[in-house]
């Protein structure tokens, strides 16, 4: 049985379609990303799943209940953290765990075991009896994440478990997120490629509310192995030179003075010879693996941006 | 220019949020309109009127019968032939004045001596008697010709009540008082709701009625001190209570529960704290046909018929009787009322709640 399986899932909201006929099928244990642009649907789709909305049409099930016919049964196995820290502002860290905890039926002496080796996991137990209204936005994020993690759920639910933190706090989210790989079935929506990357068993690319892509970090990627990427460690480029590049090459990008270049079939010493015959002076050049932006870009023809 | 720019803002705010708007907006017509139906308006509905007949004659007899056909009068039936019977019925709040008939009315009109007729009522409810005074001087007058001269003396019957204004008002004020609590029980869920801290909660496996029941247990406490608040300081400021003290709690206590159940409700409705505030467009309406400020009998018919099938008005009385000296048996219709309306708010609140839960 999947942890999570969907068959046609479908939303909309007066006749705008948010997620259109995703099918997914999530093993248990598995830690799968949804990664997509703002608006693509990643955050409807986990609150189907954690049955705060109704699907128009197509099923849902957790661990075999029905979203929608189970939906008490299915709050039962699930932890969610959702997008915006929501955290009850006047209570401490230790109350907001207890609360969610309690609610899940836990008793007082599990509520506070699971609370204190959460809050030393999370590195907040010296702010246990502190108000979270005088918590940063990381700490509150870790918080969040701890909430959802109270109950021990088998599904975890993270949407944009890091979405506006520094890069620093994400780092350390990752870092908590990844040491729950293979014990919890995690569902996480992103549109930080390289959280994807980092953390995930599969990926899957949703687009205005439809999954376009499915796979492995390495499968979807193997998919664009004809396109090739180069990067190049230049002098100052002519607008011309750059002009004249683009024509030549479907995917360019001048960063400071790297020069990036994706193409089928990219001769790397045509270019750098390209480069010397117009006066550029070539500091380093190098052969690349292409990335999820690449693929993203690929599959949807846009960019997706932090 | 930074003011208006945030001038326009909130501006396009007030006229983009249409509940808000119509609730400013409408609240006056509102507010107008109920005040007047429930001061009696233009159409005010005939005056319930008991008769005590101890004269027992063919001219009392034409007397009630031509009480009967006036428009602004219904003649309670039966005619009470014992003053007893009625002052008994009068004090347990079955009626709220009776009209005496003196032996001896006959051979005054025939002789064209002074006729003198009673109007009792309760001294804690004034209203009614300095309303119907007027009508039956001028009915008697007009039944008995210019001579004899006619006197109606109004006649309270509670000597203990020190301030008659006081008895009358505190439980209307108290019951209104405590309607306080629909509004805050309903702020609070919006405000969590607007919040997504509600939306949180519901990814939990809690159930319909434990929202509910969590989102009023706070206001227990409360409730249980603002009732003996409005009590102690009634009393302190000239409230005399006659009846049992422990029935009026349970009266105030019962109706703080309707209103912290309407407040679920509400709360369950609306999708922000600014819409919860709306919730004042109905209060207000309702504690003004409650009885509170006028007397529900005095109102127009169909304003009573309204007033009579919702909780307050049956708080308000009961409490207005209790404290005023009735007994538990003569309020216990109000009673069952009560905890009736009670039971079934909570419930309607419980289903709404679960509606609200999945979108």
């Amino acid at each position: 049985m999947n942890a999570v399986q969907t068959f046609k899932l479908t939303k909309e909201f007066d006749g705008l379609v948010a997620v259109n006929g995703v099918d997914l099928e999530i093993n248990k244990g598995e830690l799968f990303s949804l990664l997509g642009p703002n608006g693509a649907g990643k955050t409807t789709t986990i609150r189907m799943l954690c049955c705060l909305l109704k699907p128009t049409r197509g099923t849902a099930s957790i661990l075999g209940y029905d979203i929608a016919k189970e939906p008490f049964e299915v709050k039962e196995l699930i932890g969610v953290s959702p997008q915006d820290t929501i955290l009850s502002e006047r209570l401490n860290c230790w109350e907001n765990l207890a609360l969610i905890g309690k609610v899940h039926g836990l008793s007082s002496n599990e509520v506070e075991e699971r609370s204190k080796e959460l809050l030393e996991t999370m590195g907040l137990m010296e702010r246990a009896k502190d108000s979270v209204r005088k918590f940063s936005g990381g700490m509150k994020r870790r918080l969040s994440i701890a909430m959802a993690l109270v109950s021990d759920p088998q599904v975890l639910f993270l949407d944009e478990p890091t979405l506006g933190l520094d890069p620093q706090a994400r780092r350390t989210i990752w870092e908590y997120i990844a040491e729950l790989k293979g014990k919890k079935t995690i569902l996480l929506t992103t549109h930080y490629m390289e959280e994807a990357d980092f953390l995930s068993d599969r990926i899957g690319i949703i687009d205005e509310g439809r999954v376009v892509a499915l796979g492995t970090s390495q499968e979807l990627k193997t998919n664009l192995l004809e396109m090739r990427s180069m990067v190049v460690s230049t002098g100052a480029l002519t607008a011309e030179v750059l002009e004249d590049l683009r024509t030549k090459y479907s995917r360019l990008e001048m960063v400071k003075e790297r020069l990036r270049i994706s193409h089928k079939e990219l001769d790397f010493k045509e270019i750098v010879d390209y480069l010397h015959s117009r006066g550029v002076t070539v500091y380093s050049a190098a052969l690349e693996q292409p990335t999820l932006e690449d693929v993203f870009i690929q599959i949807t023809g846009k960019r997706l941006r932090d | 220019m930074k003011f208006w720019e945030i001038g326009k803002r909130n501006l396009k705010e007030l006229y983009r949020n249409p509940i808000l708007l119509g609730f400013l907006l409408g609240m006056p017509v509102a507010f107008m309109l109920v005040f007047c139906a429930a001061a009696g308006g233009g159409q005010a509905g005939p005056i319930a009127l008991s008769i005590v007949d101890e004269d027992h004659s063919q001219t009392s007899s034409a007397f009630i019968q031509y009480l009967g056909g006036i428009e602004a009068i219904e003649v309670n039936e039966p005619v009470y032939s014992e003053k007893s019977q009625a002052q008994e019925d009068l004090e347990d709040s079955r009626i709220s004045f009776y009209l005496l008939i003196p032996s001896g009315f006959e051979e005054a009109k025939q002789a064209q001596q002074t006729i003198n007729l009673e109007l009792a009522y309760k001294e804690a409810d004034p209203m009614i008697g300095l309303q119907i005074k007027p009508i039956i001087e001028a009915v008697g007058s007009e039944f008995l010709g210019v001579a004899p001269p006619l006197n109606v003396e109004l006649k309270g019957t509670e000597s203990e009540i020190k301030n008659p204004v006081v008895n009358f008002y505190a439980p209307g004020m108290a019951v209104l008082g405590l309607m306080i609590l629909i509004s805050t029980a309903a702020e609070i869920i919006a405000a969590d709701r607007e919040k997504g801290f509600l939306a949180r909660m519901f990814t939990t496996p809690a159930r319909p009625w434990d929202f509910i029941l969590g989102y009023s247990l706070p206001f227990i406490p409360v409730l249980i001190v603002s009732t003996f608040i409005y009590l102690g300081v009634g009393m302190a400021l000239g409230l005399t209570v006659v009846g049992n003290l422990g029935h009026a709690f349970l009266i105030f206590f019962l109706i703080g529960l309707c209103g912290i159940a309407i407040g679920m409700i509400w709360g369950s409705l609306v999708k922000s704290e600014s819409q919860a505030g709306v919730s004042w467009g109905f209060i207000i309406p309702i504690a003004m046909i409650s009885g509170a400020f006028f007397t529900v009998e005095g109102m127009p018919s169909a304003v009573k018929s309204i007033a009579g099938a919702l909780p307050f008005s049956h708080a308000v009385d009961a409490s207005r009787a209790v404290l005023n000296g009735s007994s538990f048996s003569a309020i216990i219709t109000d009673i069952y009322w009560l905890i009736g309306w009670a039971v079934v708010l909570f419930a309607v609140g419980i289903v709404l709640f679960r509606r609200r839960m999945v979108s």
